[in-house]
């Protein structure tokens, strides 16, 4: 068998925002070669927390959160065929300060600055949209409008249908550089031999700041370590988002019956970057802690597994989506910061008509350039 | 947190031993165990282990834990029991669960002796209540004192379907069969021909097509296989049955290793993932170590060796031994377990089937193989069992050259040789003269020694054989030889039962038969036909 | 993790008898399932994992991942080694969330 070796569009980073961009591209007849260094989703797609919110959003980005949540994410299981479990519960986040209602008050201006029906409520009225959380909590903010999915068979589902559209994933291979060649991106060196192809678009997560700075374009992005924890199948209680104002945790229940739950310990700043995403033995009862401090009720669910992921956390905590003028060919997107998952069915139109159009016309992307970086003075 | 210079994870064979090595020279240890008895799997062990004096042998398994568990508490071993290891972290640290509580400490080096669990085998059914693990069965008999059912169908034929077997008879199951894909029994012949013995058949060549039953097993359908171990169409057997073990193997229990990222890979040889280890059981992560079941699959007692093997290299590290201390147990260890690891049994030799002779140059007895017994004439190969002496004396039947010689210490006039080379195959020195003591027949692990006297008298001859069982024969009774296939062959007097402390349980039974049959009378049934 | 070149299979998906066989209990995934994600394009046996749910129940993988390596073996006629492997994660057990939140790091007793 001859060994693929060109496309038209060669994409780095076998996520969702990769998988669901060669979907895109391959429905409109577009040769697409994927390649990733370990298996499908194995970076921050699949260790998410699968939040689809348009809540607490960067106004820069919520274009493609509404479009997102408006157009694809309740059509998605049908288009791909697989169930994406995406569920439009709404979005509570609790408080039980003061201080904690302050927080929260400021999250919903953010908010409704920008059109989104986000509002403050007391505590007995969040009891009313969800009984098992504790007396304690004096208020939260609500939307209405978010959701959230499964994220692995969202990922796993762009994957499998992209390959039946024609998209050859190659996994396994590390790149280790781009290469120009008259003037345009066109060689992508990995431990495999060279790849090639006119177009080339990068979202590899954290992985993508040193492959693009092998074609001298940086940004100012850092792998941040957050803990998840998965409990045994529980009874359906509640299909709202949950997050609390002093952010020790977030999370959802999914269709399966397992809560999961994210949150840190205060001290994942500073802790390990191991590549095999190992977890840090004080996070999990720091987040248990604060579970039990919301939702009492759940302190005799067993959790089966914590798991351990990276965000690639951009210094103003917005992606680069963008065509990379300096590198005719380049596209970026990256940078999700820990919450791309939402988004990223937008991201992936955005993506496509950045390679094919040489801009993004069906969503405002206009603000997340690659270059936008300002010093203070 | 609370930090230990060593912290072994499992109150196995393996873990206990790597602790009290550790401890006798002067180390801080501590060992976690999820259960709330330690011993790890030899507690079930209720058989007789093989091996020479260093490695018990003739010593049941669980008297092996008993002895293993005195020596640690003598020595102040700190064995915490109901603390589950939850996980290992960075710098290893480690939590346990233990009192509703998470506590955390924090070690120098953590050996993992977890061991390993049993292996799966999805056929259709397999889901119905009454399909269980010859291991679960195992612990419900031998720990919890429960039956686990009343006719069951054994699946496979390695040591641990054949050990099983034998204790599902002794627990008064009724056995319907042994059955086994390959073609070959695939443990010891000897713990296949102390089953056969009792009338159980083995059907090589076969697997379990399905389990019948809705809310419980009610029969198995088992089927011939070809040579891709597909079934034959046409071949099935419906078999009534309330249980279904299977035996079909373990797999190390590395989950522990994966997380705290030591390098695993998938070694077949070894079970199934193992982390990968120097040759002093270290993992790739410094200070973390493997030993017992969890390293790779053998037996417990290599487990042991190991466990002290590992311990001694622990040592070392930490500054409580000199070079020279270390080097000399450290061989002393690895030689104990080389003689352990030799035969047609040995891991290297694992999944070999082109032995045709044994090292002595006796052809293979390919009846044993292929239904668990042997015939007469492959027997005729065998000068331990040709061998004949006016009066009483042994008779072995002890076929394969596997790592064993309780039968030589056991014998104190000195008939039986085994030799420097524990794998070779017993002998009869022909100058000693038997006393028929019978301490070779209780001693001899694999119940394959038998006393015979060809010249009993007035047309008879008497046999004595290993017997298991309860109700004991008594002096008197009558009843029917089985021959080694467990079929009835004539009848059988009982004229004498020695029971002695030394012995162990296992009571040697001498039964009277007529001349005509001493070759083939190997077990005993009461009742029966007369005449 | 090795190399794997992965594109659309070209031949129909092929039903077998045993398809309907519980392959991973906890979840209750059969092996038609676990054919059909191969056939889909599930390669190692995280992508099979995380597409149905196998391995990821409450015994996470104990029973089921070496049944799961040999049938995706079979159906890629690779060996299971070339699979990749669950990753271990604590808790080994599964531990109350009341349990966890009340850890101790300075243990007093020996």
């Amino acid at each position: 068998m001859v060994e693929k070796r060109t496309a038209d569009v060669i994409i780095i980073g076998g996520g969702i925002m990769g998988c669901a961009t060669a979907y895109r591209l391959a429905k409109q007849g577009v040769d697409v070669l994927v390649l990733e260094k370990k298996e499908i989703g194995n970076g921050g797609s699949c260790r998410n927390a699968g939040g689809v919110r348009q809540s607490a959003r960067d106004p820069k980005e919520l274009p493609l959160a509404m479009y997102a949540v408006a157009n694809i994410w309740p059509q998605l299981s049908d288009e791909l065929g697989v169930d994406v479990e995406y569920h439009q519960g709404g979005n509570l986040r609790l408080g039980l300060t003061e201080k904690d209602q302050q927080v929260l008050t400021t999250y919903v201006k953010k908010s409704t600055d920008v059109g989104l029906d986000v509002k403050m409520i007391s505590g007995d009225e969040a009891r009313e949209l969800c009984p098992y959380m504790s007396k304690a909590v004096v208020g939260a903010s609500w939307c209405p409008t978010d959701g959230h999915a499964n994220p692995l068979t969202t990922t796993l589902g762009f994957y499998r249908k992209a390959l039946e559209l024609g998209v050859t994933f190659v996994t396994g291979v590390t790149v280790l550089k781009l290469q120009k060649v008259r003037g345009m991106v066109r060689k992508v060196v990995t431990d495999d031999g060279i790849y090639e192809a006119e177009n080339v678009l990068l979202c590899a997560g954290y992985e993508s700041r040193r492959i693009a700075n092998t074609v001298g374009i940086d940004a100012p992005i850092e792998k941040q370590f957050n803990e998840v924890l998965v409990t045994e199948a529980q009874p359906k209680m509640f299909d709202i988002m949950i997050g609390v104002a002093g952010g020790e945790f977030y999370g959802h229940q999914s269709e399966h019956g397992s809560f999961v739950l994210g949150g840190n310990s205060g001290l994942q700043a500073f802790t390990s970057h191991n590549d095999n995403f190992v977890t840090n033995s004080l996070t999990t009862p720091c987040i248990s802690r604060g579970i039990i401090k919301y939702f009492p009720m759940l302190k005799d669910v067993k959790i089966v597994r914590t798991w351990s992921g990276f965000y690639d956390q951009c210094i103003d905590v917005l992606p680069l989506i963008d065509n990379v003028k300096e590198v005719p060919g380049l596209t970026v997107g990256f940078g999700f910061s820990g919450h791309g998952f939402g988004i990223a069915p937008a991201v992936s139109i955005a993506l496509s008509e950045l390679i094919l159009k040489g801009k993004s016309t069906t969503i405002d992307i206009s603000q997340l350039t690659y270059d936008r970086f300002k010093t203070k003075s | 947190m609370r930090r230990h210079e060593l912290i072994v994870i499992g109150a196995g064979p393996a873990g206990l031993s790597a602790a009290i090595e550790a401890k006798k020279a002067g180390m801080d240890v501590v060992v976690f165990d999820e259960n709330e008895r330690p011993g790890g799997q030899l507690f079930k062990q209720i058989h007789k282990f093989f091996g020479s004096r260093e490695h018990h042998a003739k010593v049941r398994g669980f008297r092996i834990g008993q002895e293993l568990l005195q020596e640690a508490e003598s020595l102040g071993v700190d064995v915490k029991l109901n603390s589950v290891v939850m996980g290992i972290y960075e710098n290893k640290e480690v939590t346990v669960k233990k009192d509703n509580a998470v506590n955390h400490y924090k070690a120098d080096a953590i050996i993992i002796a977890t061991g390993a669990a049993e292996n799966m085998l999805p056929f259709k059914g397999w889901d119905i209540p009454g399909v269980i693990g010859a291991g679960a069965a195992q612990t419900m008999m031998n720990i919890q004192g429960v039956q686990p059912g009343s006719k069951v169908l054994m699946v496979g034929s390695g040591n641990v379907g054949l050990v099983v077997s034998f204790q599902l008879l002794q627990a008064g199951c009724e056995i319907v069969g042994i059955i086994d894909a390959a073609p070959r029994v695939g443990g010891y012949g000897v713990h296949a021909a102390k089953v056969a013995r009792t009338g159980v058949p083995f059907y090589l060549s076969h697997t379990i097509v399905e389990a019948k039953g809705t809310d419980c097993v009610t029969g198995a359908v088992i089927a011939q296989v070809d040579d891709r171990f597909q079934p034959i169409p046409g071949t099935e057997k419906e078999l009534s049955v309330d249980t279904i073990c299977v035996a079909v193997g373990l797999t190390p229990m590395a989950q522990l290793a994966s997380n705290a990222t030591c390098d695993i890979a998938l070694l077949p040889q070894k079970g199934g993932h193992v982390a990968l280890l120097s040759k002093c059981g270290e993992t790739s992560v410094e200070g973390i170590y493997c030993a017992g079941d969890v390293a790779g699959i053998e037996e417990a007692s290599s487990a042991m060796i190991q466990g002290r093997s590992v311990a001694t290299y622990v040592c070392l590290k930490a500054g409580y031994l000199s070079e020279e201390e270390f080097q000399e147990k450290y061989d002393r260890y690895q030689a104990a377990l080389g003689q352990l690891r030799q035969g047609m049994f040995s891991p290297e030799n694992k999944g070999r089937n082109d032995f045709t002779v044994t090292d002595e140059g006796y052809p293979v007895s390919s009846n044993l193989l292929a239904h668990g017994y042997m015939t007469e004439d492959e027997l005729d190969n065998f000068p331990a069992y040709t061998y004949k002496k006016a009066g009483v004396h042994p008779v072995i039947e002890c076929t394969q050259n596997i790592p064993c010689n309780p039968c030589q210490d056991s014998c104190k006039v000195g008939c039986i040789k085994v030799g420097e080379n524990i794998t070779m195959l017993p002998a009869i020195d022909e100058e000693k003269k038997c006393v028929g003591c019978g301490m070779c027949v209780a001693s001899c692990s694999g119940q394959a020694i038998f006393l015979v006297d060809e010249t009993y008298g007035e047309g008879y001859a008497t046999v004595a054989f290993p017997y298991e069982f309860i109700p004991v024969p008594q002096v008197g009774d009558q009843g029917t030889a089985l021959d080694r296939q467990g079929k009835p062959v004539c009848a059988a007097d009982i004229v004498e039962v020695k029971k002695s402390s030394v012995m162990d349980k296992t009571v040697v039974v001498t039964m009277k038969v007529p001349l005509a049959f001493v070759n083939s009378a190997r077990f005993y049934k009461a009742g029966g036909q007369r005449g | 993790m090795i190399k794997v070149i992965r594109v659309a299979k070209i031949e129909p998906f092929i039903e077998k008898e045993d398809d309907g066989m519980i392959i991973c209990r906890c979840e209750e995934i059969t092996k038609g399932e676990i054919r059909r994600a191969v056939y889909e394009g599930m390669r190692t046996i995280n992508e099979v994992k995380r597409y149905l749910r196998a391995g990821m129940g409450l015994c996470q993988g104990q029973t089921c991942q070496r049944l799961v390596q040999n049938i995706m073996a079979q159906e890629l006629k690779t060996k299971p080694s070339e699979l990749g492997m669950i990753q271990g994660r604590a808790p080994a057990r599964p531990v109350e969330i009341d349990i966890f939140s009340n850890n101790i790091t300075d243990v007093k007793e020996g």
